[in-house]
């Protein structure tokens, strides 16, 4: 348990609003935990907390062992890497440009690239099949794109941890699947801890070793994916008629959208 | 006009694109010195910088006295306005900012309007009044945007523009009521006056401009990050919150004392940047030297044409810089939309 | 029978015909119509009472003139004589508080058309307050100015007296320049930016008057803005700083040009202060100016 990133009895209170409440979890190196739940379920903010960029109320969050508050930002940004839902870029930096930016907590007081950056880089956009973006201005590309540019953004820092947040919103099923195949190589090659918050259910279990079901702010159940994954866990939480049953071809929980009418004619 | 990137930012281009643009500066300078009411070629004034030659007394004061110091507090003021430019415009994540944004100018302009009221002098008493006023806005508008230790660039942007505008109601009231001897230096003052400049006040601005732009440039990585967001930079390392203390600071002081000897130059921190920003691109550490040296090019020239196109009489460089804006910027949107991203 | 009354009627008809006539004469031979200097023809059906000034230059010329009495109304910058400061104040002669000058019941209300608004005057018309309007420029056109406003205002022997004394003095410096070299005069009326005066204006008649050559008399803006460099070139050999009192400011704009001693007037210390005032205004002062004026840009004449 020391290696990990850990949060301990976490509240945090919006103003108006329901509170993040008893968040106790971790993540270790070498899993993926996907992390579920409604809009407005607080994912967004649990992962900003996680990575220090937002002051929990009571409780702590521990990298490593050590308050997250007791780092600096530059020490955070090598252990702990985030890829936000969406960037804007009001300038038009380069693909390449804005992957090297990654590796900012690295320099150290010289300003300019060095041959290890451009190497480090340059791999990170080949797993992310960026590399021929690379001299294209960061405007120019499509949502997809954009995502997979910030995840090898990610990659350059070189952290242990990796947070993602809806890392797959924008993609279409192949790349929704590639992305996955790469955080799960990751994990596997290279041992890293990583955090994915996706709505993609039934791909998440697939891929994750355990699931947190975040619900108003509280966990409302956290294990396996198909212990989390349940037809009653879903529709409690996310208030809409599904069919939860197993993949039989990859054994893990499948979750099914129905519409309303056929939920009706089978009493759901 | 930038579809692709050829090159990412190296030392070798820094250096390169500074030593051309310096050049430039160079020659513009003494293009402008050999400008005025009394002719003097260029090769009088080659002779006279290299000593040698004999050019007769008058000549020589004229350009060592009257036309020298002025170009070099024209470079001075342009490089600080056009820094200023490239610094706000990263930190506030806005194209349109300006140094002035914050609440400087109309700070600045208070003080020197209350100090030509009370009939003090230009050399000192006008530019000290004018710096303190200016010091005090910012210190009230950073006081009253940071929020425990803070400072919300929105709740900055917003809170500039009511001071400036509340100050500008103060600055209308005094002109309304100024007799007509004060009123000429008031005006000209607004729109940015460099006669009668001297080198004590090129010798007072420069330490600290130097500094400044020292240490805003070991910043510039910092906000090449800060410009995608402040969230992500943060994520990736960046002490966002230290880097707008400094910067805000810093630029604000020293556009302020700037500022306190040239009278309010607009547009140049408006225009220079986004000029940079297209031939140049957006890496900061490349855009900001650019930027500086562009920004004292063009107010060398600005200038020049200020004090020639009605010789002998001479209008406020402001105007001349305002002609040269307005319509750049209507043509930037006439083509681009308001799509500012696409730079 | 008959006859008797009949030439008793017509006598009594005839009595108050006369009476009638009598009666209307005095009226119709008060009532007299001036013109003023834009032309406009100004009615007043006596002579003037109580009077409003709207520019403090009109103020010192009434005043001059003994009329201080007569005065109900003054702008804000009227500081002279002393006495104007008490009386009423109707604003600034460019914003004139017109309400309250149909307040003071005026019967003549004296304006300039350097300053005061046309619609200004227009409206104390409609008011039915008689407007006179000046417009002086030269030296000259002020002492006819002064006279004018002696003549409305029911004076003008003793108006032509008074004017007649400022007249000797113009009369005076005239003879006492004449033929001698007229030294080229630089005019500063203001520092930062540095401007002087065309020929348009008063201050180019007074320096002309007193013997000079004014520098900037060819420029095609009223008062330009002129750079350092082309004063150099012109070499001025007398330099005249117009200042207000306040500050030590223009001692200190003196002190400024004595680093450009190229310029022969700094050479040779003639670089002198003259009060804004004395040539300023369009009022019996200048005539003071002229002779202050006269004495810089002429030292050698020996003067009483």
């Amino acid at each position: 348990m020391e290696s990990g990133l850990i949060l301990k009895s976490i509240s945090f209170s919006y103003s108006n609003h329901w509170n993040l409440d008893g968040i106790s979890f971790g993540i270790q190196k070498g899993e993926i935990v996907g992390m579920i739940g409604p809009n407005g379920s607080g994912k967004s903010t649990l992962l900003r907390i996680m990575d220090g960029l937002i002051r929990a109320d009571t409780g702590e969050v521990l990298l490593m062992n050590r308050p997250i508050s007791s780092y600096r930002r530059h020490e955070i940004a090598k252990q702990i890497a985030m890829v936000p839902q969406e960037s804007i870029f009001r300038f038009n930096f380069s693909v390449l440009e804005v992957v090297l930016m990654g590796r900012f907590a690295h320099r150290g007081l010289f300003p300019f690239e060095e041959k290890e950056d451009l190497e480090i880089a340059r791999e990170s956009m080949l797993r992310t099949g960026t590399l021929d973006l690379a001299r294209r201005s960061i405007h120019e590309l499509s949502g997809g794109e954009k995502q997979r540019v910030l995840i090898a953004r990610a990659l350059t820092q070189k952290a242990q941890f990796i947070l993602l947040d809806e890392p797959t919103s924008q993609l279409d099923i192949r790349h929704k699947v590639e992305i996955f195949e790469l955080i799960l190589s990751l994990v596997q090659a290279q041992g890293f801890g990583v955090m994915v918050v996706s709505h993609d259910i039934s791909l998440a279990a697939q891929y994750c070793n355990r699931m947190l079901l975040l619900n108003k702010g509280r966990m409302h159940r956290i294990g396996s994916p198909a212990e989390v994954v349940t037809t009653d866990t879903i529709r409690e939480v996310y208030q809409c008629p599904v069919l939860v049953d197993k993949n039989p071809i990859t054994q893990t929980p499948r979750v099914t959208v129905l519409a309303k009418r056929t939920a009706a004619d089978i009493a759901i | 006009m930038r579809g692709a990137r050829d090159q990412l930012v190296t030392p070798m281009r820094v250096v390169s694109i500074g030593i051309i643009l310096s050049v430039v500066l160079v020659a513009v300078a003494f293009i402008s010195l050999s400008m005025g009411p009394a002719e003097v070629s260029m090769g009088t004034i080659l002779g006279w910088c290299a000593g040698m030659g004999s050019v007769d007394q008058t000549t020589s004061m004229i350009l060592a006295d009257i036309r020298l110091p002025r170009i070099l507090l024209a470079g001075l003021v342009g490089f600080t306005l056009s820094l200023g430019g490239v610094v706000f415009q990263a930190l506030l994540r806005n194209p349109l900012a300006e140094p002035f944004i914050l609440g400087v100018s109309s700070g600045a302009a208070i003080g020197a309007i209350g100090g030509i009221v009370l009939g003090l002098g230009f050399s000192v008493g006008v530019p000290m009044l004018s710096f303190i006023s200016a010091l005090a806005t910012i210190l009230l508008v950073i006081g009253i945007s940071s929020r425990h230790g803070g400072l919300e660039s929105s709740t900055l942007l917003l809170t500039g523009v009511i001071v400036n505008a509340f100050f500008t109601a103060v600055i209308m009231f005094f002109i309304a009521t100024a007799s007509d001897s004060r009123l000429h230096s008031m005006l000209f003052w607004l729109y940015g006056d460099l006669s009668q400049s001297k080198y004590i006040q090129f010798s007072v601005c420069l330490p600290l401009v130097l500094i400044v732009s020292g240490v805003i440039y070991f910043f510039s990585r910092h906000l090449n990050l800060i410009v995608g967001g402040e969230e992500p930079a943060l994520q990736m390392g960046v002490e966002v919150e230290i880097v707008k203390w400094i910067a805000f600071i810093g630029i604000s002081l020293v556009t302020g004392v700037v500022v306190a000897f040239s009278g309010i130059i607009g547009f140049v921190g408006l225009i220079v940047p986004h000029l940079m920003r297209m031939m140049l691109g957006p890496d900061h550490r490349l855009l900001i030297p650019a930027s500086a040296l562009g920004g004292a090019i063009f107010l060398v020239a600005a200038d020049t044409v200020a004090r020639m196109i009605i010789s002998p009489s001479e209008l406020p460089v402001g105007v001349i810089t305002a002609f040269l804006g307005a319509p750049f910027f209507i043509y930037l949107l006439k083509k681009r939309g308001s799509r500012w991203n696409q730079d | 029978m008959m006859e008797a009354r009949f030439r008793c009627h017509f006598s009594r008809r005839f009595f108050f015909l006369i009476l009638i006539a009598l009666l209307c004469c005095p009226l119709q031979a008060r009532a007299a119509t001036f013109l003023d200097s834009m032309g406009r023809r100004v009615v007043l059906s006596a002579v003037p009472e109580r009077i409003v000034s709207l520019a403090p230059s009109i103020t010192e010329i009434i005043y001059f003139l003994g009329l201080g009495d007569k005065l109900v109304g003054v702008t804000r910058f009227s500081y002279f004589p002393e006495q104007a400061k008490e009386k009423e104040k109707v604003g600034t002669y460019t914003d004139i508080n017109l309400e309250k000058v149909v307040t003071l019941d005026p019967d003549l209300v004296i304006a300039t058309a350097d300053g005061n608004k046309r619609e200004d005057v227009e409206m104390l018309e409609e008011a039915g307050i008689p407007v006179y309007v000046v417009n002086p420029r030269m030296v000259g056109q002020i002492l006819e100015t002064i006279q004018a406003v002696g003549d409305i205002c029911g004076i003008t022997s003793s108006a032509r007296e008074r004017v007649g004394l400022l007249r000797q003095r113009v009369a005076r410096v005239e003879e006492a320049v004449l033929g001698r070299g007229k030294p080229l005069v630089l005019l500063v009326i203001n520092v930062k930016p540095l401007m002087s005066v065309n020929r348009s204006t008063t201050h180019h008649d007074i320096i002309e008057l007193a013997g000079g050559r004014n520098l900037a008399e060819d420029q095609p803006i009223t008062y330009p803005r002129l750079s350092l460099e082309e004063i150099i070139r012109r070499r001025p050999e007398v330099i005249i700083i117009s200042s207000m009192e306040k500050g030590g400011e223009h001692e200190r704009a003196r002190r400024e040009w004595f680093r450009w001693t190229a310029i022969p007037a700094v050479r040779n210390g003639r670089v002198h202060i003259i009060s804004s005032d004395l040539i300023d205004r369009a009022a019996p002062r200048v005539i003071e100016g002229l002779e202050e004026m006269a004495k810089l840009i002429h030292p050698e004449i020996p003067w009483q």
